[in-house]
């Protein structure tokens, strides 16, 4: 009896523990949804993804080894994405001529053009892709947006933040993934 | 006994593994009491949502078009009909995320309100309205896909001429599979 009390109690301890796993920053209430994703350090999943009112392109991660890249998870709902949207451009323009390419992902129910054009306001001048529940997933489930990877030259995530955080936090982290030169012919997991 | 408690343990891993990939609920949905009403006549009813601490919803009318609205959608069966449904108005706010834009949002606790009303020939018995409320909620840095939350609730149509309803076989509007 004893036994199987001890048994109970372990599992217990680890369905806590399977739901416990904090993201790194940009979490400041402790009740947000976790998601585990890739870590830091490790290989960023490879996808394929239509490029919103690219008239059928497709774009897929792995094509951009060799730059800095920031998936920006988002979706026209997201108030919090707004703001940073227009940051983003900004980074884009900045950081781009030293290998910064930032891709944004639609995580939307919203048609191509609402998309496209709601892109289009808020000043994006890099490429939005038409997410999918599966490439959602493959991000931990991108629970909470904004909800953004930065994967660095050798195609490892370098950081991730869910939430809106200030620019300069976004501005570091860019800096931090541009500055990892590793292996340029290692493209992001299969 | 040694299987039972390896049984048990499977059961509670699977147990925990579902509940953490379904995720946080930001709104839960008070249970809504039973409602009677005459044939020919119409009653009140509501349904309270309360939003987690710490969370907002959009407002029934919120004030940009790409924002989604919060709404109760009702399935009621052919005999029933559910009019006029009333939501608060939202309250505006603003969001450290964006001090000069102002939201119409719901907090706390969110009644909407609806009159439910018999059709003409409607047969006296209990019938089952299932409904669905959707939302979708914020915090202060974040924003979190949009949810969808069952409801259901017995109205009981009683005779216009008589006091005691004739027992009838409950009836049930389609579920809502999400």
């Amino acid at each position: 009896m004893n036994r199987s009390l001890l048994l109970t109690t372990v599992a217990l301890v680890l369905c806590v523990a399977a739901g416990a796993k904090p993201w790194p920053r940009g979490q400041q209430d402790a009740n947000h949804p976790h998601s585990s994703g890739p870590e830091i350090g490790t290989a960023a999943p490879d996808f394929t993804l239509k490029v919103v009112d690219g008239k059928g392109e497709t774009m897929q991660l792995s094509s951009l080894q060799g730059k800095a890249v920031l998936v920006n998870f988002w979706a026209t709902w997201c108030e919090p994405c707004k703001i940073e949207m227009p940051w983003l451009a900004e980074l884009q323009k900045k950081y781009g001529p030293e290998g910064l390419q930032i891709i944004g992902v639609a995580v939307d129910d919203a048609d191509a053009k609402t998309i496209s054009d709601f892109a289009h306001k808020m000043g994006v001048n890099y490429p939005v892709l038409q997410g999918t529940e599966k490439v959602a997933d493959m991000y931990g489930g991108v629970e909470g947006l904004p909800t953004s990877f930065f994967i660095d030259r050798s195609g490892k995530v370098s950081d991730k933040i869910l939430g809106l955080v200030s620019e300069s936090v976004i501005e570091d982290a860019i800096k931090k993934s541009l500055e990892q030169k590793g292996d340029t012919k290692t493209a992001a997991a299969k | 006994m040694r299987k039972t408690t390896f049984l048990s343990l499977a059961v509670i891993l699977l147990m925990g593994a579902a509940a953490s990939s379904q995720g946080r609920e930001f709104v839960t949905v008070a249970p809504v009491g039973p409602v009677t009403v005459r044939v020919g006549s119409r009653a009140p009813m509501q349904i309270t949502l309360h939003v987690q601490p710490g969370y907002h919803i959009n407002s029934n009318k919120p004030l940009a078009e790409e924002l989604i609205p919060t709404q109760v959608h009702f399935l009621p069966p052919e005999d029933l009909v559910i009019a006029k449904v009333e939501y608060p108005a939202g309250v505006l706010t603003s969001f450290p995320f964006d001090p000069t834009t102002r939201l119409s949002v719901y907090s706390g606790d969110v009644t909407v309100k609806a009159i439910v009303l018999p059709v003409p020939k409607a047969g006296v018995g209990t019938y089952t309205v299932h409904a669905e409320v959707k939302y979708q909620a914020c915090d202060n840095n974040a924003c979190y896909p949009p949810k969808k939350v069952p409801v259901a609730f017995d109205v009981k149509i009683t005779s216009s001429t008589s006091k005691l309803p004739k027992a009838k076989p409950t009836r049930t509007s389609p579920h809502i599979h999400n």
